[in-house]
């Protein structure tokens, strides 16, 4: 999901720099200050997440938890998802520092939208619950998938093509991903309810 | 139904071919043995690059050979005589993953030792690796103090 240095077009990478810089202003203005440690451990778990291999038939996926990043913080994902991918691109040379921008809006865009659509059902009952974070994590990748084509659609100039092939090969992370987030939300709900922000309203 | 469903989601799994593989680490390394440039792409030590397609290019950018890789990430080819400057191989490895490797001019021309290739062996494990134990901790830590940096201003200001 991470996309490479020198793939990107200036003007692309530009658009994501600025796309970016809003949606990381926005979210560090609407942190609630007082969850600033949830903001934390959740940037903590999408940080180490990409480093969890799960083989799918001949291929090896890897976890992106963008969906229950979103689902938790809301517009707090985006300065949550940026920390997180900066460190990555660092310590681990996953995507690059000058494509940051482009990453960030793939992966953080689609956890915000996750949260307004979600985020309202959960609590109402353990299997609108799962199913809620089942969506979450789900809807995500492919949102992200979506975004991913287009930012390469400048590029390759073949947008359906490109969507198509990476929705396809993200079929699985789209399962395995809906279905940790229902775990970890119904989970999260009955041991750790105040890091749910419903649960506190 | 459950039994079609699985039927469904393995095939989709089965069809997926490894080199648009979601990994985000791309690697391409390249040594140059016995007249010929052998190459080694992957996503990290176990996750080889198959079927991608290398673009060789000189200094000015012009293309000077293309080849894939074949299942085991592996592509070779005997050095171009009619190049007279660096080589920088360009690894696509689809969906916006790619990776680079430059070969010196002064390479091309050397005749490479068994120490040479032996070092080289070593670099690309370097390169394979994956992250320490002490990055993920730190990256951790970090991630904690930024946090608590923020709330430190915020309290100031407020």
């Amino acid at each position: 999901m991470h996309i490479s240095e020198g793939v990107l077009s200036g003007p692309v990478l530009a658009s994501g720099a600025l796309i970016a810089m809003a949606g990381t202003a926005i979210g560090l203005k609407k942190i609630d200050y007082d969850r600033i440690v949830h903001v934390a451990i959740l940037a903590s778990a999408f940080f180490v997440a990409s480093l969890i291999h799960v083989n799918v038939g001949p291929a090896s996926v890897h976890l992106i938890l963008n969906g229950i990043v979103g689902l938790l913080l809301g517009f707090a994902a985006v300065p949550a998802i940026l920390t997180a991918l900066l460190l990555q691109s660092v310590f681990f040379q996953y995507g690059g520092l000058t494509v940051l921008g482009v990453n960030v809006v793939v992966m953080a865009v689609p956890a915000v939208l996750v949260h307004y659509l979600f985020l309202p059902l959960l609590g109402k009952s353990p299997t609108l619950t799962f199913t809620a974070g089942f969506l979450a994590g789900f809807f995500s990748i492919f949102c992200s998938s979506l975004l991913l084509g287009l930012a390469l659609w400048f590029t390759d100039k073949n947008f359906f093509e490109t969507s198509l092939v990476i929705i396809t090969a993200h079929i699985p992370v789209m399962i395995i991903e809906g279905i940790v987030t229902g775990f970890c939300v119904t989970f999260l709900l009955k041991v750790y309810p105040e890091i749910i922000p419903v649960k506190n309203k | 139904m459950k039994i079609k469903h699985t039927i469904i989601f393995a095939l989709i799994s089965v069809m997926i071919p490894a080199s648009v593989a979601f990994a985000h680490k791309v690697i391409i390394f390249a040594w140059v043995e016995d007249g010929m440039i052998h190459t080694q792409s992957s996503f990290g030590s176990k996750r080889k690059a198959k079927n991608c397609t290398i673009t060789v290019v000189d200094d000015k950018g012009t293309v000077v050979h293309k080849g894939q890789t074949d299942l085991e990430g592996n592509y070779s080819f005997k050095i171009l005589e009619k190049v007279n400057s660096d080589l920088i191989l360009k690894l696509d490895a689809g969906t916006g993953h790619q990776a680079q490797w430059r070969i010196l001019e002064s390479e091309l021309v050397a005749v490479s030792s068994p120490n040479d290739i032996q070092a080289a062996m070593k670099e690309k494990e370097k390169l394979e690796k994956g992250p320490s134990i002490f990055k993920i901790i730190g990256g951790i830590g970090i991630i904690f103090m930024l946090a608590l940096a923020v709330k430190f201003l915020k309290r100031e200001t407020s």
